[in-house]
């Protein structure tokens, strides 16, 4: 017997890092929300990667956070281990990465939900989606509680039909042995959302006792620590003393041989599994069967707590059958007697086709219902959370009737996160590189807070008081950038030895000391001795202040590239242009503009199937029908 | 959507044997029925003859061929007039087109709307430009060297080089922990010297390629009487040139455009220079000036009876302030053999003896400008030579990052700040083969299509 249950504004299917940010989001905007979870022991589960960020994925955590979210924060009180990637490198591909705590999170994580206003948090499968005369109505649990609501957000990450794969056996279920969402798809299949089959791994996870750690490279965390929240910026008090380290080694011949002796029982290569995975998290036997010639490949061996032996074994994903597993890990060096304690595993689920969204994450046709996350063919804690939070954002706005919030390509990761879902859709799960931004050098996770904080602000998700301070912040870094913009050093016979000390070239004029740091040798630190002006300032403002001088040609480079960028996403596209009609496009991407229908000139050119050629074609084509005032 | 039928003048509409009048779209059909008449059926690839008549007057007989959509240049249905090449009957019957329903073509609109209808591509319309455009055979095989893809194959393999160093790169970039080679600094920057250099012999070809295309500017200097009319009445036997739009000249000041040994040259209205017999006027210098700076080449002539002038030895200073190629004719040497004036002149390669009176020296002058311009050597299968202005303009461009990576990276910047000058590199090279959109460029291409084309 059913019964009617409650009302909500808002509701999110799943809590997984896309619906705790879509609920705290729409809750935080006063909307009445209610998040449900399968299984409570699952909320801000990690199944796989048992860490926070890394390149390009901790650029979104900082976006996210600048917005206003919560993942940066859990991260920085969970973590066991931070490490600044590409260090050596400049600052446009600098990326924090944190290895996590994994209990600690959902703890946290958990905490928030059940504590934050406007929101309720329920365990419950939800079987249906109650869609009636083209319009959502609301939920339905399996325990017969119907939910109403006016917007709906589905984040189900890897649980719709999930089906775990281990060499020959396979059984239904979600992630890390979770029962599955099994009857949701029926709704999809009424609503005629077409779902398709993805696929991912996890590695196994060993015992800690039973690796010999001295066999293995240790690798510590960096000893100068930073954080993700622009709010902890400066907190001495999140600042770990005792990180936990990981460790390195390699697989070697005798593992490739039992990979390759075995590979008749992996499901991957006896065409068990259908799903599509992708092509850079490849299984273990997926890198030893392409890349032959490498002798050997390399592991990594992460905690994942402080109060666990248990150890994510990095670069080993597989579904190998448990029995060749066991001896494939065994292979390896410092791992002679490893016992798992779980097993490697692929996992098979649904996912929509994200082209058929909407930037704001809203289903093409059907108002009111959104989705965030894995569900959309992505991949990561990072890009499901990015997503979440602007779902949330949107079905809030949609509520009272306001433009939906889109950041593009040249404003966040975000924006290239979710146009190019949309724009290009996915045939493989999605995951986010710098090499998929094409203003890197101005979107970086230093001024993340610089680009979003406002927006945020504006939003209504980062308060007052958090406001001010960026402000404070901000000013600051503006003031010394003009600051050391004036400011002469001249070429006495002092200046000249610290600049020869330097490895620097004497000075023969007076420059200002802005232009002398563009020389590459020389930084915001150590010219201290040639500014007598200085003052003491924070880290966080100081290194704004060296980033946007040294490489202030070049910034003004891509700004100018984003003029160009924009003039294309400005020339708008009218939803009823019949592509078919024009002749001069390929077929394909005759297809794909029609089936797309992009919002701009500039989206269109991101389709693939859609080339320059075409895009000129349709460029003249707008201008003659301007011409002839149609 | 380009609903209108359009018509223009093809041929230049002056007085000339033939004119043509193409009409292109839907209404055509109807246009023609209404107003040409004759004993044959008009079809498709069929050329016939018969008459134009505007009511019961006939105003021409006419051949007229038809191409039915999307068999056309246009994609579209494209009815061709052959009429008699008098301008007035032309107009007459463009007229009447008009009047049946067509509009006036705008400059290349009928290319496009090949383009628009997947007849042509963006390089092949500027090719089609430039064939229209060509003026001597040089200039006409290039063009087709162009049509065919010349540009397009050379510069792709470039481009190619430079996507795949990116792709490099970026591995190093999003995955930083693994191990593999990543490229060395020093290996980077051999790739991108090597690319660099590529780049620069195709970009010191367009020199040649710029007069091969639009012919040598020339200006004939010296004083009264020295015999610069002479000359300039001799060149104008040559083959002229018809006349056409060259990029970067006006027509008023280009008095006369002759084609010696397959090359254009583009001689310079000097009339406005006037010197009197002693005293040199300002305003003559300034015009002399003024000439030389916007000229390729000056010839100047000088009265072997007369000797060298004050006058001319101004403008030897100006030429050599400027920079300029030049030749001295000392001319009328059919009166005086002086040979004292050669040892005051610095270049004696530059000199020869010419009587313009009795046709004598022009074939050695004729052999100067080509050798100084390099022409004489460029044979018909030569390499890839750059003749368009714009792909001069991005090679240079592209050149221009590649050094400026190559540099910072050796200062030791960082890879992904260097990668962005070798992404602009790689734009600018895409945007020669259309593998970049560049908007602006595309409506400029169309621009320079005339009327009727």
């Amino acid at each position: 017997m059913e019964y009617k249950a409650e009302e909500y504004d808002v509701i999110v299917i799943g809590a997984g890092h896309a619906g705790i940010e879509a609920a705290l989001a729409s809750s935080r905007l006063n909307k009445k929300t209610a998040i449900f979870t399968i299984n409570m022991e699952c909320i801000a589960n990690m199944p796989c990667n048992p860490n926070i960020g890394g390149t390009s994925k901790g650029h979104l955590v900082r976006e996210i956070d600048a917005l206003g979210g919560e993942m940066g924060k859990a991260a920085d009180e969970c973590y066991l281990q931070s490490k600044m990637l590409n260090h050596s490198k400049g600052p446009a591909v600098h990326s924090l990465r944190a290895q996590i705590d994994r209990k600690k999170y959902h703890a946290y994580m958990k905490n928030i939900l059940e504590n934050q206003d406007n929101l309720d948090l329920y365990q419950a499968e939800v079987i249906e989606i109650i869609y009636e005369e083209g319009k959502i109505k609301g939920v339905k649990t399996k325990t017969h509680a119907i939910y109403e609501a006016k917007t709906i957000i589905v984040t189900t990450g890897t649980y719709l039909n999930g089906r775990i794969i281990i060499g020959e056996i396979s059984f239904e279920s979600g992630p890390d042995g979770v029962f599955p969402a099994k009857q949701l798809s029926h709704s999809f299949e009424k609503m005629k959302i077409q779902t398709r089959r993805f696929k991912t791994g996890t590695p196994a996870r060993i015992n800690s006792k039973t690796i010999t750690l001295e066999d293995v490279e240790k690798q510590p965390g960096d000893e100068k620590i930073h954080l993700f929240s622009f709010d902890n910026e400066e907190d001495e008090s999140k600042i770990r003393t005792n990180q936990m380290d990981c460790y390195l080694t390699y697989t070697n011949d005798n593992t490739h041989k039992i990979i390759l002796d075995n590979i008749k029982r992996s499901p991957l290569f006896s065409g068990e599994i259908e799903g599509v995975g992708a092509r850079y998290c490849p299984s273990i036997e997926d890198k030893v069967v392409r890349f032959k010639d490498k002798d050997r490949h390399q592991i990594f061996i992460e905690p994942t707590g402080e109060n666990t032996n248990e150890m994510y074994i990095q670069g080993m994903s597989s579904s190998l059958p448990e029995e060749v597993q066991i001896m494939m890990y065994r292979s390896i060096k410092g791992m002679e007697n490893a016992k798992l304690m779980r097993p490697a595993y692929a996992i098979e689920y649904d996912v929509i086709d994200s082209s058929k969204l909407r930037l704001s994450l809203e289903y093409k046709g059907i108002p009111g219902l959104f989705f965030a996350g894995q569900v959309n063919g992505s991949s990561g804690y990072e890009e499901a959370a990015a997503q979440g939070l602007i779902a949330g954002i949107n079905a809030s706005r949609l509520i009272d009737e306001k433009e939906p919030f889109i950041l593009d390509r040249s404003e966040a990761y975000i924006g290239v996160l979710i146009d190019d879902l949309i724009t290009k859709g996915t045939n493989e799960p999605y995951r986010m590189m710098t090499s998929r931004a094409e203003y890197r050098l101005l979107l970086r996770q230093d001024n993340a807070d610089l680009r979003l904080t406002k927006k945020g602000h504006e939003l209504g998700l980062i308060s007052d008081e958090r406001y001010s301070k960026f402000i404070n912040k901000k000013e600051k870094i503006e003031e010394e950038v003009e600051r050391i913009r004036k400011y002469k050093v001249s070429p006495t016979e002092e200046n000249n030895k610290i600049l020869r000390e330097l490895g620097s070239h004497e000075l023969t004029v007076g420059v200002k000391l802005a232009d002398l740091l563009k020389r590459t040798e020389l930084t915001y630190l150590n010219t201290e001795k040639l500014d007598k002006e200085r003052k003491k300032l924070k880290y966080s403002v100081r290194n704004q202040v060296e980033i946007q001088i040294k490489y202030e040609g070049y910034i003004k480079l891509q700004l100018e590239h984003i003029e160009s960028f924009k003039k294309l996403e400005n020339k708008k596209l009218s939803e009823n242009i019949d592509y078919s009609k024009i002749k001069g496009i390929s077929i394909e991407a005759r297809e794909k503009l029609s089936n797309i229908k992009p919002d701009s000139v500039g989206q269109a050119s991101r389709i693939s199937g859609v080339s320059p050629a075409d895009i000129s074609v349709l460029h003249i084509y707008l201008n003659q029908i301007n011409r002839e005032g149609l | 959507m380009l609903t209108e039928t359009i018509a223009a003048i093809s041929t230049g509409g002056t007085n000339t044997g033939i004119n043509i009048i193409r009409i292109s779209g839907s209404k055509s059909k109807k246009i023609i029925d209404e107003i040409f008449t004759s004993k044959d059926k008009l079809d498709h690839q069929k050329i016939i003859f018969g008459k134009i008549k505007n009511n019961e007057k006939i105003l021409d007989e006419v051949l007229v061929s038809c191409f039915k959509a999307p068999n056309s240049f246009t994609g579209e249905d494209v009815y061709e007039i052959n009429c008699h090449g008098g301008r007035r009957i032309t107009l007459d019957i463009l007229e009447i087109v008009l009047e049946k329903g067509a509009r006036i073509a705008e400059p290349g609109e009928f290319s496009k709307r090949a383009f628009l209808n997947g007849k042509i591509d963006l390089s092949k319309a500027e090719s089609i430009i430039d064939i229209i455009n060509a003026t001597t055979k040089k200039q006409t095989n290039i063009a087709i060297d162009q049509l065919n893809g010349g540009v397009y194959d050379v510069i792709k393999e470039e481009r190619d080089k430079l996507i795949e160093l990116l792709a490099h790169i970026e591995v190093g970039i999003d995955y930083p922990e693994y191990d593999y080679e990543e490229l060395t600094l020093e290996s980077i920057e051999k790739m991108l010297e090597s690319i660099k250099q590529s780049l620069i012999k195709y970009i010191d070809t367009y020199k040649e390629g710029k007069y091969i295309k639009s012919g040598i500017n020339v200006a004939i200097l010296g004083g009264t009487n020295a015999g610069k009319s002479s000359l300039l009445n001799l060149l104008a036997k040559e083959d002229k040139a018809i006349v056409t739009d060259i990029e970067g000249t006006t027509r008023d000041i280009v008095e006369e455009t002759v084609i010696i040994n397959d090359v254009v040259l583009n001689i310079f209205d000097t009339a406005g220079i006037r010197y009197t017999e002693d005293v040199v006027e300002k305003i003559g210098i300034q015009k002399s000036k003024d000439i030389i700076k916007k000229v390729d080449l000056i010839i100047l002539v000088i009265d072997l009876v007369k000797g060298l002038t004050e006058n001319d030895e101004e403008i030897l200073k100006l030429i050599n302030d400027n920079n300029k190629e030049y030749i001295i004719c000392l001319n009328k040497m059919d009166v005086s053999c002086e040979n004292v004036i050669k040892k005051d002149i610095q270049a004696p390669e530059r000199v020869i003896q010419t009587s313009f009176l009795l046709n004598q020296g022009i074939d050695t002058l004729k052999g100067k400008i080509l050798e100084i311009f390099n022409l004489g050597r460029i044979e018909e299968n030569q390499d890839l030579i750059i003749v368009n202005e714009r792909h001069y303009y991005l090679l240079q461009k592209a050149k221009e990052h590649i050094e400026k990576a190559i540099n910072i990276s050796k200062q030791g910047m960082s890879m992904d700040i260097v990668e962005i000058d070798i992404k602009s590199a790689t734009k600018h090279l895409g945007e020669i083969i259309g593998e970049e959109i560049e908007v602006d460029v595309i409506n400029k291409i169309f621009e320079k299509f005339c009327l009727g084309k």
